[in-house]
């Protein structure tokens, strides 16, 4: 099974497909040969293809980190790194595990998603919704493709930016994104052009989401806002087991970027992913980042404030049950003077799942008036699961502002009693206690993934209690 | 009508027995008072007929009687019990950091309505969200409570006199058939008691039994008891009229060391 790509590629409506003659897919294992094989299927640069040679050596180079969540055994042999998008690549329905068509139906997914959700259909009818947005984007002069698309169509643009903000060398997992990347984002939205409804990787559902190795570049250049909400509440089924994505952000100066994930990749999948963006004078960096699914995920989704006044805000959620162990937070890099930001963190572990929060906050000599204000509340439904706290501060300037809060709660009988004698069944109940818990960051969703997210939160919890 | 029948009941917490050997029968339209100086087992015997897992029977049985068909609710979870009309109002409720009572009220009541009287009552239970929120803010209105508290986090930073509004207020939303009212009336004002009182009478009135757990004859003054039970060290020792109350208020609770 770990040699099948399932979520990898998948037809893109506007895009090169008519090129695709035949599936094709690299030998599983890394090494040289792989990638410049990927390069040349893809017909990239040279630059490019360099910048993955580069990659593999320093991932070969590196070892596994070994301070979180254990990782050794992933075995990079047996990975495919590589398959051409076809119609053709996904497996029968029938090989899609019960638990996930459960949850699927509980969900009340239609028929045609919930194919496209599993990984056998490669094509989601989002044509429409996803044509007219476009149009409205391209009046704008919004760029809005898949990455490998954006480097065919803006090679200067992409050639300035990707790998800048998170270098290929940064850690083991971002350099094998290097070496291997395919699919993800590439935006760039113009000087003080504001998209009003969230960029969604529902209308580019067969690019961005299917990736196991995908690459997001945003480019928010000067005044601009736009909101990025990658991922969906219905579980992602691969058959792969490791996800590892790099995401990059450029806010410019008075740019306000957001960036909603809500990650739900079915439990047999180690997430580790490179999030981080560069915030310019005056910018805003919104990261919300919900963590329901996968085996093991790394996520610490970060804001290098470099110009003055720029502000970055950290929301996480991290939901661990049965064979989770979910290790998340965020960091926050003060370069810049009167710098401000906050990170958010509500953990819950469930049914002997495990949840970390990690997080830094540091603040260069030359930031003066910094404010930084962390709050991580960790929620633990029963005896046998577990949530920890790493926060490290890196203080080099002494008129910084630091607030640090941090509690932990056990699920109170008293609060359980209390609800179902309301009337609430236990699972009703403690359902309800997580959604109050989570609910600080849920009111920052857009509302149909608010609401989907409480009604997972839900069956979550009913499957914890049988 | 429905009656709750509690027989030779013995109940321990942490080992320690807290109960021994309680009988006591509310009908529906009874209105009890439940009196008794402190730790003398007042709560543990609301909080039990609850359903509240902190509690341990040794002995005996509690009974809810319908249509002549008796049917053990000792067995039953809080939320079945709930089911079948049961409510209590806590002394103390706890804090739920992002649950409004509406949202609590709403989940409920929605599952409640088949069984509570709302249904016989020509129908009235709430169907569509906009047609609860309005009757839930109607309810609200009568009891002195801001709108605005209606979507705050339940009982979170809530003075005590909100708190016990707010009990009040899930019970005449929920509409129980029983309502295990402990200390309702207890570190109110003058003002804030005549309102509870009032929303006492008024689910009396509507035929439901009420046990009112107090420490003082105060409340009494304005909710008049059919019933009054004096509990003390886990037992009841006296049960009587209006007038038991009245010695209490009297000479205290240590003259009656005996059953009578």
């Amino acid at each position: 099974m770990d040699t099948t790509p399932s979520q990898q590629f998948r037809k893109y409506p506007f895009g090169f497909h008519d090129r695709i003659k035949y599936p094709y897919r690299v030998k599983p294992g890394l090494s040289l040969k792989t990638v410049e094989e990927i390069s040349y299927q893809k017909n990239e640069p040279e630059w490019m293809k360099e910048f993955r040679a580069r990659a593999l050596d320093f991932f070969k180079q590196r070892p596994l980190p070994n301070w979180g969540a254990p990782l050794s055994t992933i075995n990079f042999d047996k990975i495919t790194y590589y398959v051409k998008p076809t119609e053709g690549v996904g497996k029968k329905w029938a090989e899609v595990p019960e638990t996930i068509k459960n949850t699927f139906d509980r969900l009340g997914i239609p028929e045609a998603e919930k194919k496209y959700l599993a990984g056998v259909k490669t094509q989601y009818e989002s044509e429409v919704v996803y044509g007219s947005l476009k149009k409205d984007l391209a009046d704008k002069g919004v760029i809005f493709l898949s990455m490998d698309e954006g480097l065919k169509s803006y090679p200067d643009i992409v050639k300035e930016y990707f790998g800048k903000i998170v270098p290929p060398n940064d850690n083991k997992f971002a350099a094998l994104n290097s070496a291997v990347w395919s699919g993800g984002s590439f935006i760039y939205v113009p000087k003080g052009v504001r998209v009003n409804l969230p960029l969604s990787a529902y209308f580019r559902i067969n690019v961005a989401r299917m990736g196991q190795f995908e690459r997001t570049l945003i480019i928010a250049d000067e005044g601009s806002f736009v909101h990025y909400v990658e991922g969906c509440t219905a579980p992602i089924y691969s058959a792969d087991s490791l996800h590892s994505a790099v995401v990059e952000i450029i806010v410019k100066k008075g740019a306000r970027v957001r960036y909603t994930t809500i990650q739900n990749w079915s439990n047999n999948v180690y997430n580790l992913v490179t999030k981080r963006a560069r915030v310019e004078e005056e910018g805003i960096m919104e990261w919300v980042d919900g963590n329901i699914g996968s085996k093991i995920s790394m996520k610490y989704p970060s804001c290098y404030l470099v110009g003055r006044k720029s502000r970055g805000d950290i929301l996480s959620l991290a939901m661990a049950g049965r064979g989770q162990h979910l290790d998340t937070g965020g960091k926050v890099v003060h370069i810049a003077p009167e710098t401000s930001s906050s990170i958010i963190s509500k953990s819950i572990s469930f049914d002997s799942g495990r949840t970390s929060y990690r997080g830094l906050a540091q603040v260069f000599p030359k930031a003066e008036d910094v404010k930084i204000k962390v709050r991580c509340d960790a929620l633990i439904l029963d005896q046998e699961s577990r949530s920890d706290t790493y926060p490290t501060m890196k203080i080099d300037n002494s008129g910084a502002t630091i607030e640090h809060e941090a509690t932990v709660a056990k699920l109170g009988e008293e609060q359980l009693f209390y609800l179902m004698s309301r009337g609430l069944k236990q699972a009703e109940a403690e359902a309800m206690i997580v959604n109050g818990f989570i609910e600080p960051i849920v009111k920052q969703l857009p509302i149909e993934f608010a609401a989907e997210l409480n009604r997972l939160v839900q069956l979550e919890m009913e499957g914890a209690v049988g | 009508m429905e009656k709750i029948e509690v027989r030779g009941l013995r109940v321990t917490v942490g080992g320690k027995e807290v109960l021994d050997g309680i009988d006591l029968s509310i009908t529906t339209g009874e209105v009890h008072a439940l009196m008794g100086p402190n730790g003398s087992g007042k709560s543990t015997l609301a909080h039990l007929l609850m359903g509240d897992p902190t509690y341990k029977v040794i002995e005996g049985s509690v009974d809810l009687i319908k249509n002549n068909n008796r049917s053990d609710i000792l067995s039953l979870s809080p939320d079945e019990r709930a089911s079948l009309g049961i409510f209590l109002s806590f002394q103390n409720p706890v804090a739920i950091p992002g649950v409004s009572v509406f949202n609590l009220l709403r989940m409920g009541a929605l599952k409640n309505k088949n069984n509570s009287k709302t249904k016989k009552d020509n129908g009235h239970a709430p169907v569509s969200v906009l047609a609860f929120y309005n009757q839930l803010k109607k309810t609200a209105t009568s009891l002195g409570i801001d709108e605005e508290f209606l979507k705050r986090s339940i009982n979170d930073g809530f003075s005590g006199g909100e708190r016990k509004k707010m009990e009040v207020l899930q019970m005449l939303v929920l509409q129980p058939k029983f309502a295990l009212l402990d200390e309702l009336d207890t570190g109110l004002d003058v003002d804030a008691l005549k309102i509870i009182a009032k929303g006492i009478r008024q689910i009396a009135k509507s035929g439901s039994g009420v046990m009112l757990i107090t420490h003082y004859t105060r409340i009494l003054e304005y909710v008049k008891p059919d019933v009054v039970h004096i509990i003390k060290q886990g037992k009841l020792i006296k049960s009587g009229s209006y007038s038991v109350a009245k010695e209490i208020e009297k000479h205290g609770y240590d003259p009656l060391t005996t059953v009578s």
